[in-house]
């Protein structure tokens, strides 16, 4: 299997894998527990608490352990119940996992104003400078974009909105290991992550926050996680993740230049064989080896199974397996009309890649669009 | 050996048909096919996508997906509600099969590169003197040839039915042995998109009803009708009708419906003159050879469930024709098919518009 599909997931680090293997089988404890089998369980989620704020550039006591990003931003975003301010500012081509919540929260007293990207998938200040009201709690906008990889100026964005007494989250789960992350220069008051996009397991993610009073639990019970998320921790998983964080850190400079490479390699082969192709995104603030291009005159399901075929892995915003393709509402809010949108795929290249494997990825697509 | 898509329902007959194709040693790929969208839970689409991936699990080979759901809506469905509108009682999976399985979904299969698509029904395909013959399936209790009548050669001979020379008893005992875990799963009855619901509450939420009066031939009134629509001719449940009415002893059953005074005709007795016709007019011709037959004595079939019988057909002109049947039918319903058969080899058919006598 050639797998170019890193930012849907990505494989597990051997070493994460022998570590979380090895606590499964030896470390059983219940972190909870006084006895000396419980105080190792708890010690390797304190361990792996100090790599994640490491990793961001936080406190450890500012981490919580979720089980994955999207229970992180459901876990911001139910907390505006409390609040006694209710209206949030997003913007339209955030993950369900924000654009949902919020819909589902307007059930519920929380009003909300998603503002529009320009053709590169960018936001801007002025837009959302002009949809602050006297109600606004929040700003959350993602740091960079799962289908095109557009980089948002958070950091400004969060200035605006500390200006205008509100907070800031930010959904950075396409992020860590492909751009630094530092939520002390970001200044971000939340900020989502997952560890199965950084060569982690899945099922568990982190949860930071500046101040703990802007947060309240969605799991209710035994009193983990400071009271901030109930339930008996996933042990091996959160201390796998914690390694995974520190690798990816440690090696972000080299992975990042070895995406690079795939990236320009991928690009340059495809320009000379089909020189109509688009890339989507924001050339100049775009995560590295996200490559969203589209092929006028294709259907990215076609694409898609004709990869597959030949055992490689892709992917494509539009809704999969429809036959009157569903064009990806991300790459719509950019301005991309129907027939390029359902044209268009994802290729995310990652650790498990190399140049070789680029090139028979490019002699595959050129016999299937020149065919 | 060709490339072969074969349209996986999640249904034990597409799975069986599936596993003879990889047995013969075609390059074999699945292909579901949702053609409604519906969240309720009526809609068994999402256990029946498991139920195929479950089944091309156990075969080794892909399961790919394709919504027609706007493309049905279009054309068949709009169709259906056409019809019941005009008090007909139409047929959708026939159009559903010349409009999507053998035209959406085969142009789908071919743009994925397949040479063939094949499906689960129980019919047979032949060559013979340069032309593709669709023949029944060899299980009389199954035979589906009957939907597939309006299928062109081009349309016929791009498919395989690998099913269609075994009997459904058969093709459950291959499931098992093979290990679907949809062995036993039960058929699928009636229209797909309605599923288990009840029939008149569907179809209150697409069309106004318009109750009327139920009355017998001879004019006397008997009830109330909820409105014609809901009605089939020859349909004898859910009439609400009591005892003590009328002429003779019996159930009731529909005979009749009268658009224009939006009546219902009704009368006694499964023997009742009413319900018996011997002919028929029927338009939208379809022949699968591209010609009409030559000889005019043949059977035909005037809905899924009758029994073929000896008829003969005249043409009333280029668009329409007569039937004549030997014996009267019972409950012949205007917008069903009639269907031709020379024994095995289904012909064609066309759409009833009226029967007489």
């Amino acid at each position: 299997m050639y797998y170019f599909d890193h930012s849907a997931t990505t494989p597990v680090h051997p070493d994460v894998l022998d570590l979380m293997h090895s606590i499964q089988k030896n470390v059983y404890g219940n972190p909870s527990s006084v006895h000396s089998q419980g105080k190792k369980a708890k010690s390797l989620i304190e361990t792996a608490r100090k790599q994640i704020a490491n990793t961001i550039g936080a406190n450890p006591n500012q981490i919580i352990f979720t089980s994955g990003g999207t229970e992180a931003n459901n876990q911001v975003f139910w907390s505006l119940l409390r609040k006694e301010k209710k209206h949030v500012i997003s913007n339209s081509i955030e993950h369900p996992a924000v654009l949902k919540v919020l819909s589902e929260l307007s059930t519920h007293g929380i009003d909300y104003t998603l503002i529009p990207v320009n053709k590169k998938g960018r936001v801007s200040s002025i837009n959302i400078q002009n949809a602050f009201n006297e109600n606004t709690c929040l700003v959350s906008i993602m740091l960079a974009n799962n289908e095109v990889g557009t980089i948002q100026p958070i950091k400004d964005l969060a200035k605006l909105a500390h200006e205008q007494n509100a907070l800031f989250h930010t959904d950075a789960v396409q992020c860590l290991g492909k751009i630094p992350i530092n939520v002390v220069n970001l200044d971000v008051d939340y900020l989502s992550l997952s560890a199965h996009k950084f060569y982690g397991p899945k099922g568990i993610g982190v949860l930071y926050f500046k101040n703990k009073e802007a947060i309240s639990s969605l799991m209710i019970g035994g009193g983990q996680e400071s009271g901030f998320r109930a339930g008996t921790e996933n042990i091996a998983s959160i201390a796998g993740m914690g390694l995974a964080a520190e690798l990816a850190t440690l090696h972000l400079e080299n992975h990042v230049s070895e995406l690079i490479s795939f990236e320009s390699h991928f690009k340059t082969g495809l320009l000379s064989f089909f020189p109509n192709v688009i890339f989507n995104g924001d050339m100049n603030n775009k995560l590295p080896g996200l490559v969203s291009v589209s092929l006028p005159g294709y259907r990215s399901d076609i694409l898609l199974a004709k990869l597959d075929r030949a055992n490689m892995a892709v992917s494509s915003g539009s809704a999969c397996g429809s036959g009157n393709l569903k064009p990806s509402h991300i790459l719509s809010e950019m301005g991309i009309d129907d027939k390029t949108n359902i044209s268009t795929l994802r290729f995310s290249f990652g650790a498990s890649n190399s140049l070789k494997q680029i090139e028979q990825l490019l002699s595959k697509l050129q016999s299937i669009l020149t065919d | 050996m060709g490339h072969i898509t074969v349209g996986m329902s999640g249904g034990v007959d597409s799975a069986v048909a599936a596993s003879i194709l990889v047995e013969q040693g075609y390059e074999v790929e699945g292909l579901f096919m949702k053609n409604w969208e519906d969240d309720s839970k009526y809609c068994s689409a999402e256990e029946d996508y498991k139920d195929a991936l479950q089944v091309c699990d156990v075969l080794g080979i892909p399961l790919r997906s394709v919504n027609f759901a706007k493309e049905y809506w279009d054309r068949v469905f709009q169709n259906f509600l056409d019809e019941y509108k005009a008090g007909r009682t139409p047929n959708p999976d026939i159009l559903c099969n010349t409009e999507i399985k053998f035209k959406e979904f085969l142009n789908y299969a071919k743009d994925l590169g397949a040479d063939k698509i094949a499906t689960g029904h129980y019919v047979r395909n032949q060559k013979l003197n340069g032309k593709i013959e669709l023949l029944k399936g060899l299980d009389p209790g199954k035979d589906q040839s009957y939907f597939l009548y309006r299928l062109n050669q081009e349309q016929i001979s791009t498919a395989l039915f690998p099913i269609g020379n075994l009997e459904k008893s058969n093709v459950r005992a291959r499931a098992e042995k093979l290990g679907f875990d949809i062995f036993d799963k039960k058929d699928s009855t009636g229209i797909c998109f309605i599923g288990e619901r009840d029939f008149k509450e569907f179809l209150q939420q697409y069309l106004p009803a318009q109750p009327g009066i139920m009355k017998t031939s001879d004019g006397t009134k008997v009830g109330e009708h909820d409105g014609l629509m809901y009605y089939t001719l020859g349909q004898r449940k859910g009439l609400g009708i009591g005892g003590g009415h009328g002429d003779g002893d019996g159930p009731w059953y529909v005979l009749d419906k009268d658009l224009t005074n939006n009546e219902l005709i009704v009368g006694r007795g499964h023997t009742h003159a009413g319900l018996y016709q011997r002919c028929l007019t029927a338009s939208n011709i379809h022949w699968i050879s591209g010609e009409a037959p030559t000889s005019e004595n043949l059977m035909g079939k005037i809905r899924y469930r009758a029994q073929d019988a000896n008829c003969r057909i005249t043409n009333l002109n280029d668009t329409e024709i007569s039937v004549e049947f030997e014996d009267p039918r019972f409950a012949i319903a205007p917008g069903q098919s009639v269907v031709f058969y020379n024994g095995d080899v289904c012909l064609g058919g066309a759409i009833i518009d009226k029967a007489f006598n």
